[in-house]
């Protein structure tokens, strides 16, 4: 069975900074035996933000239909699961916030309806990272962003300790990042880290 | 002048735990004379930001939806009350949609130049953010709070204060909440006497 590799290009800027750090990691992986890759461009992926119904509590499912229908099933069955955002306003761009806010069916099924996530053999064998760009040159930039991050994982069962970050700030015109000294070669080591480690976790 | 409260509501969810103490800011405030208005973001139409930074060169969002509309109206308010629960760790994603929309007035405040606020516009523009959030942890507001500062920041207003009730899963929601709602209703009288003591020559 290859490695699932599923990955979320976050920003409406297509080619922007955060997509092309996202697109040197998954070059890197892709690169890889055995590695298939799955980018979506969250900006065309038609996912509505959450309407805080909870119906999902009841019927383990999401009233709404829309690119979720889709992507509901990839984030269970992905191995890998990367997430890129640039930072807008301090936070999550809100393209990401609602695909984060979505995953809300997860936590209802995890915590309200105590069902799997994925079987029982596949815990602690999925991988998550996030990548992220921002233009300010700020130290904290990134501080409201990671949160949100943790929780999206922490309900699809991918745990605290399972997620690589590289985030990445100062980067604010379109192309600035090809111009910082190390996040390219970041990018492609981080990837090449995760395949390996995947592919260890899947063998063990 | 009577002083203007617009209470902003982020929940996608009518008339739930954050609306219902959005409403009794704004009742105290109105208690207190002020003149106040509610929008509901999930009644607006507006796209979230397209990050293409055609606002840098002219100061100008080539999006012209509900959400300029608004801004326009933030700016015309002397005390802003922004409101939204805690979803997965953060505010809405429609209150972020619309907070990203705010990049030509940042715009126009860092890169053109053209818009500036005194410290004494500031101190006359005061914002309140209203929260609540089903989960316990002390920590569970804290993704919200930089998104809002660099809210209130960029519209001209002084951050003047908080109205948050986490554990609402466990206390059975606001209205079953020891003080929230008074603190709401005593918060919105408050803000209002502040604001029009300034005024005062």
């Amino acid at each position: 069975m290859p490695i699932k590799v599923l990955a979320f290009a976050g920003s409406p800027r297509r080619g922007g900074n955060s997509e092309t750090l996202l697109d040197w990691m998954l070059a890197a992986m892709a690169k890889e035996p055995d590695v298939v890759v799955e980018k979506v461009a969250l900006t065309e992926a038609n996912i509505n933000p959450c309407r805080g119904c909870n119906a999902c509590e009841k019927l383990n499912k999401c009233v709404q239909h829309d690119g979720m229908d889709i992507y509901h099933d990839k984030l269970v069955e992905a191995d890998v699961i990367v997430l890129a955002s640039p930072i807008f306003c301090m936070g999550l761009a809100a393209q990401v916030k609602a695909l984060v806010d979505r995953a809300q069916v997860f936590r209802s099924r995890k915590y309200v309806l105590k069902l799997p996530i994925v079987p029982p053999g596949r815990k602690g064998k999925r991988l998550g990272v996030f990548l992220a760009t921002a233009g300010q040159n700020w130290d904290h930039v990134f501080d409201a962003a990671v949160p949100s991050v943790k929780c999206f994982y922490h309900v699809i069962d991918i745990r605290d300790a399972d997620i690589t970050y590289l985030m990445v700030n100062n980067v604010d015109e379109k192309g600035a990042i090809h111009n910082h000294p190390t996040a390219k070669a970041d990018a492609e080591k981080a990837g090449r880290t995760v395949i390996a480690e995947i592919r260890k976790r899947l063998a063990g | 002048m009577t002083t203007t409260v617009l209470g902003i509501s982020g929940s996608p969810h009518r008339h739930g735990n954050t609306e219902t103490l959005l409403d009794h800011f704004l009742e105290g405030a109105q208690g207190a004379g002020a003149s106040v208005d509610k929008v509901v973001l999930k009644a607006l139409q507006y796209s979230p930001c397209r990050g293409c930074n055609a606002c840098h060169k002219e100061g100008e969002c080539i999006v012209q939806d509900d959400a300029i509309i608004l801004y326009e109206r933030i700016l015309a308010s002397d005390c802003l009350a922004v409101a939204s629960p805690i979803y997965t760790m953060g505010i809405t994603a429609e209150l972020k949609g619309f907070i990203d929309r705010e990049q030509y007035l940042w715009a126009r405040k860092f890169i053109l130049k053209t818009l500036y606020f005194s410290d004494d516009h500031i101190k006359r523009h005061k914002a309140v953010f209203i929260s609540t959030a089903g989960l316990g942890w002390d920590n569970v507001f804290d993704g919200a709070f930089p998104i809002i500062t660099a809210l209130f920041n960029t519209v001209g207003f002084e951050y003047y204060d908080n109205i948050i009730a986490n554990d609402l899963d466990r206390y059975g929601g606001i209205r079953q909440h020891p003080t929230a709602m008074n603190e709401a209703f005593e918060k919105g009288q408050k803000v209002v006497r502040v604001l029009e003591k300034l005024k005062a020559p």
